[in-house]
């Protein structure tokens, strides 16, 4: 007995470090180009009618995220997914919820070209932008070009997603040893790892670096079908899988899962250990749990307070 | 120089080409060593995750990615574009399937791992709780300890056989409630485990010993073995390279080389040149500086010197362009003479003088030749305009060396002797030996000035009538350092080609004067040639040292000697003029022997004549001698001048003289010439 709690207590030694790491101060960001790149992230001209733009679905000045359980895109048409946020999304190892993008840039593009939602495409992007005086003096300055190409574009948008950073969470804080946390929200932190939770959900995003099933210990079943990790590698046993969502501002981007079937953190938490962990939590265990989560928002990103 | 080019060009490719492979090859060596490198370290990190309860997973996320990142970069880079890579590319399709492979089996282990961990770390807890359980709920807290001792056995050794064989479920047939909520939620996360466990095991193998590693050695060994050869090549093309460059320094030093000659050939034309340098330009004969490189050249020469006689007076008489149109026409005259003969080279040397060059001909044949061109040279009418011209040459002949010059002294010598048309040089003909001579005698000039040794010496002259001195002849004696006395034919020739002649001149006036001043009574007389009076230097201190010693100076007369062809007599007659003014008198030297010219007398105020020598010796022994002397002094008296005779050695001779009327004489009868004038004047005839 005491030699499990031993071997236990071992495993956890000799991987002290903490599973989690801090959101880097550092961003080796180019200013110019990432302020053209929210430009353009808030400019619904890259929209067919005018209507959509990035940050419609994409709540910069929230959690990141779409507080609409699908966003809603070109004439109205909803999405078939919760937006995923993106804050922090560059640390994501694949974008997408099924990671169908490698990185930001192959991310962009989608929503730009989905019918569902900018419904454009490279050619409408270049005409549109070329057409505007304002833009095409600005990625002169910026770029030293005279036409405007969709890849620039894209570029800026990247450059500035990139920027889309939430530092100095009270965790990340903690991790760095400049502050301590509340005892309710240690434990919260403890409970996180010893219940597992920490198994997926790790790393600078705490998740955001792997795949997993929705659902392992118990079946999880959605009313509708969504473009899970099947859709990817066409694996029937992929059902339900997705990227591991950040807990980041986890407590600022509701609603939950990507199908938004959760309003709230408690019934998210309650749906994870059911479904994935295979125990129950008692309330007082997922308030501290929560307790812990409040202590991954971070600082807005520096960018949106740049005139 | 093409060669050049290319290989210049060829270096630049080659040094482009080079850089270009070793930057392909480092590229495709570091894309390469970093696939590994992630590759272990994916490796790694999934055996660490595969025993840690949790862990950070950014970094197998990363390592995935990059892995297929640093596929792209070596699937891209440009080394296997060349052909000879094709089997790199087969392995690397193999790798890149590989990777695919093991991407997906990272995926799915950390699903797995997930809810192996999660169901573990349950049962780890759940277990701790059983302590709880009362009565036989201890049995259950055992078994679950023991199960979980299985799992964490076979989790920690990675070995299925601890899950074989043995009940891992709890018994739930039990009324108590607690226990039996307790068993069915261990049964639960136990069943899971046991279901997942060996798929997890099995795809932790997979990752682990997934063949990747041993694509990447042999895509490496290939890619070794092949850019080894690559390598060779591009050593092989140094070589190449090295060689052109060689043999392109050898084209330069070729062309170098060419250069070289053509540089020679370009010295040839300029010889060729200076050889047309080399010729006479009025009679297109060759030059005296061609016939100085042709004696140089020639094996045995033998020169012929052939001169005009009398060129001079042609030039003369009929001017410069006659003179110049004689010389061509002689020119082309010889060349059409010699035309025939082998071997020879004809030049002009100087004014009228040829020069025709033999080379290893036989001494007799070059004679004869030279007589036969005398000869024809003499009957040949040279017609120039409406001029017709007859001359003769003088010709010598010498191939002694120096040939020049023993040419030159033959003809000199030819050129005294009037018999003789023709000359070959001879060792006995001494000439040189004159010339050494000369050379001597300048020498002795020089000394006998320097060192005062220039002096007159006296000859007195007796007037017949009185039987007194009245005149003395001042001649001009060098006395050698020996005290021996040297006669002017032995040294004033010589020194009227030096400038040493007026030193000479300028002497004996000086000191001619001051013997003058010692013998008041007396006069003296002073030869001075009529080509000394063209002399503007000598009448210039003649005249100076006149009026300077005035009025002794009226004692001093002129000898006047008679020379050939004097072209200027007006100058002879200014001359006159001037002494005069003086008081000298004019004295006629060696009248009736050469050119004497009875001219004279019409033009120059001439007070005396001093009949030659030659017709006064014979006065007593031939009649015609004495008629001469008859004549002159007839003459003489006619134009109221004074007759002197010298040579008088006889008292014969004297009184003989002294019947016709001269009036002086001088000779050895009386005295030779003396270093001082006499004491006395009275003598006895």
């Amino acid at each position: 007995m005491n030699k499990l709690a031993l071997i236990v207590l071992l495993f956890i030694c000799i991987y002290a470090d903490e599973p989690i790491s801090p959101i880097p101060l550092k961003n080796n960001i180019n200013t110019e180009k990432a302020k053209l790149g929210q430009l353009l992230f808030c400019d619904p001209i890259l929209s067919q009618d005018n209507s959509t733009a990035c940050v419609s679905c994409h709540d910069i000045y929230g959690g990141g995220a779409d507080s609409r359980a699908v966003s809603i895109g070109f004439a109205g048409r909803e999405g078939n997914i919760h937006a995923p946020s993106v804050l922090n999304a560059k640390y994501n190892f694949k974008q997408f919820w099924n990671g169908r993008a490698e990185n930001l840039l192959e991310q962009a593009n989608e929503p730009i070209n989905n019918p569902l939602e900018h419904a454009m495409n490279f050619h409408s992007i270049e005409q549109r932008m070329n057409a505007s005086p304002m833009y095409k003096e600005k990625f002169q300055k910026v770029y030293h070009v005279s036409f405007i190409s969709y890849r620039l574009v894209l570029d800026a948008i990247v450059e500035f997603e990139n920027t889309l950073t939430t530092p100095n969470a009270k965790f990340d804080k903690f991790l760095r040893h400049e502050i301590k946390l509340d005892k309710e929200e240690e434990e919260g932190y403890i409970l996180f790892k010893q219940y597992g939770c920490i198994t997926c959900h790790n790393g600078v995003n705490i998740g955001g670096n792997s795949f997993q099933k929705m659902g392992t210990f118990l079946e999880y079943t959605s009313k509708k079908e969504y473009p899970d990790r099947s859709k990817v590698t066409h694996d029937k046993n992929h059902k339900n899988v997705f990227k591991v969502p950040t807990l980041r501002n986890i407590t600022l981007s509701a609603p939950y899962f990507h199908d938004a079937s959760k309003q709230t953190l408690k019934e998210a938490i309650i749906a994870m250990s059911e479904h994935n962990l295979g125990i129950k939590l008692s309330d007082q265990e997922i308030e501290k749990i929560i307790a812990f989560l409040h202590t991954l928002e971070g600082e807005r990103p520096y960018i949106l307070d740049i005139k | 120089m093409v060669l050049g080019a290319v290989s210049c060009i060829s270096i630049v490719y080659f040094y482009i080409l080079q850089r270009n492979f070793s930057k392909n090859h480092r590229e495709f060596k570091i894309a390469l060593n970093s696939l590994q490198d992630n590759h272990q370290e994916l490796n790694y990190l999934i055996l660490q995750n595969s025993i840690s309860v949790y862990s950070n997973q950014d970094q197998i996320a990363k390592d995935t990615n990059n892995l297929l990142v640093d596929y792209e970069t070596l699937s891209q880079s440009h080394i296997l574009n060349s052909s000879k890579y094709k089997k790199i590319q087969k392995d690397l399709l193999i790798l890149k399937e590989q990777l695919k492979n093991n991407s997906q089996n990272v995926e799915e282990f950390l699903m797995l791992s997930a809810g192996i961990k999660n169901s573990l770390l349950f049962l780890t807890r759940h277990v701790e709780n059983g302590i709880a359980l009362k009565h036989n709920g201890q049995n259950i807290f055992f078994s679950a300890g023991k199960i979980l001792k299985h799992f964490n056995d076979a989790i920690r050794m990675q070995d299925l056989d601890y899950l074989k064989n043995g009940n891992f479920l709890l018994p739930t047939d039990t009324t108590n409630q607690k226990i039996k909520d307790y068993a069915t939620s261990f049964n639960a996360h136990s069943s899971f485990l046991m279901k997942k466990y060996p798929e997890f095991i099995q795809i932790t193998k997979q990752v682990l010993s997934s063949n990747i590693d041993a694509s990447i050695n042999k895509i490496r060994t290939s890619f070794f073995t092949i850019s080894r050869n690559d390598f060779a090549a591009l050593d092989m093309f140094a070589l190449i390279l090295f060689t052109v460059f060689s043999s392109s320094l050898l084209g330069t030093i070729f062309l170098l080389f060419l250069y070289i000659k053509e540089n020679k050939k370009l010295l040839e034309t300029k010889e060729s040149l200076e050889h047309s340098l080399s010729y006479d330009l009025l009679t297109n004969l060759y030059n005296r500086r061609m016939l100085e490189k042709k004696l140089k050249s020639s094996i045995a020469p033998h020169l012929l010197l052939l001169d005009i006689d009398e060129f001079k007076h042609i030039n003369d008489i009929y001017g410069n362009a006659i003179g110049n149109l004689l010389l061509q026409k002689m020119a082309r005259f010889i060349q059409v003479k010699l035309s025939d003969i082998p071997d020879i080279s004809l030049y002009r040397l100087s004014a009228d003088e040829f020069g025709v060059l033999f080379d290893d001909t036989q001494e007799v044949v070059v004679l004869s030749i030279a007589h036969m061109l005398e000869k024809e040279i003499a009957k040949h009418t040279f017609t120039i305009d409406d001029l017709e011209l007859n001359v003769l040459v003088s010709i010598s002949s010498n191939n002694v060396s120096p040939i020049l010059e023993n040419a030159d002294l033959a003809l000199k010598l030819l050129k005294k002797d009037y018999t003789k048309r023709v000359l070959a040089y001879q060792e006995n003909l001494n000439l040189k030996k004159s010339a050494q001579e000369n050379f001597e005698t300048v020498a002795l000039i020089r000394d006998a000035l320097a060192e005062d040794r220039i002096i007159p010496y006296f000859q007195p002259i007796i007037n017949l009538k009185t039987s007194k001195i009245e005149k003395y002849e001042a001649l001009v004696r060098l006395q050698m350092k020996n005290g021996t006395i040297l006669s002017p034919f032995r040294f004033l020739e010589v020194s009227k080609k030096t400038p040493y002649y007026r030193e000479i001149t300028k002497v004996i006036i000086e000191k001619t004067l001051a013997t003058l001043k010692e013998y008041p009574s007396l006069r003296f007389s002073i030869n001075i040639s009529m080509i000394d009076i063209l002399d503007e230097e000598i009448v210039k201190i003649f005249l100076s040292h006149l009026r300077e010693n005035m009025p002794d100076s009226s004692r001093l007369d002129i000898e006047l000697l008679e020379s050939e062809n004097i072209q200027n007599i007006e100058k002879v007659k200014h001359f006159i003029g001037e002494v005069k003014k003086f008081g000298s008198q004019i004295l006629l030297d060696d009248f009736g022997s050469g050119y004497s010219n009875f001219a004279y007398f019409s033009d120059l105020d001439i007070d005396m004549i001093k009949i030659d020598g030659s017709i006064i010796s014979e006065i007593t022994t031939s009649e015609r001698k004495l008629h001469m002397l008859k004549s002159i002094y007839q003459f003489s008296k006619g134009m109221h001048m004074i007759n002197i005779a010298e040579f008088v050695e006889t008292r014969e001779m004297a009184l003989l003289l002294k019947e016709v009327g001269v009036k002086y004489a001088q000779g050895y009868y009386f005295s030779q010439p003396l270093a001082k004038p006499l004491d006395y004047t009275d003598v006895s005839i």
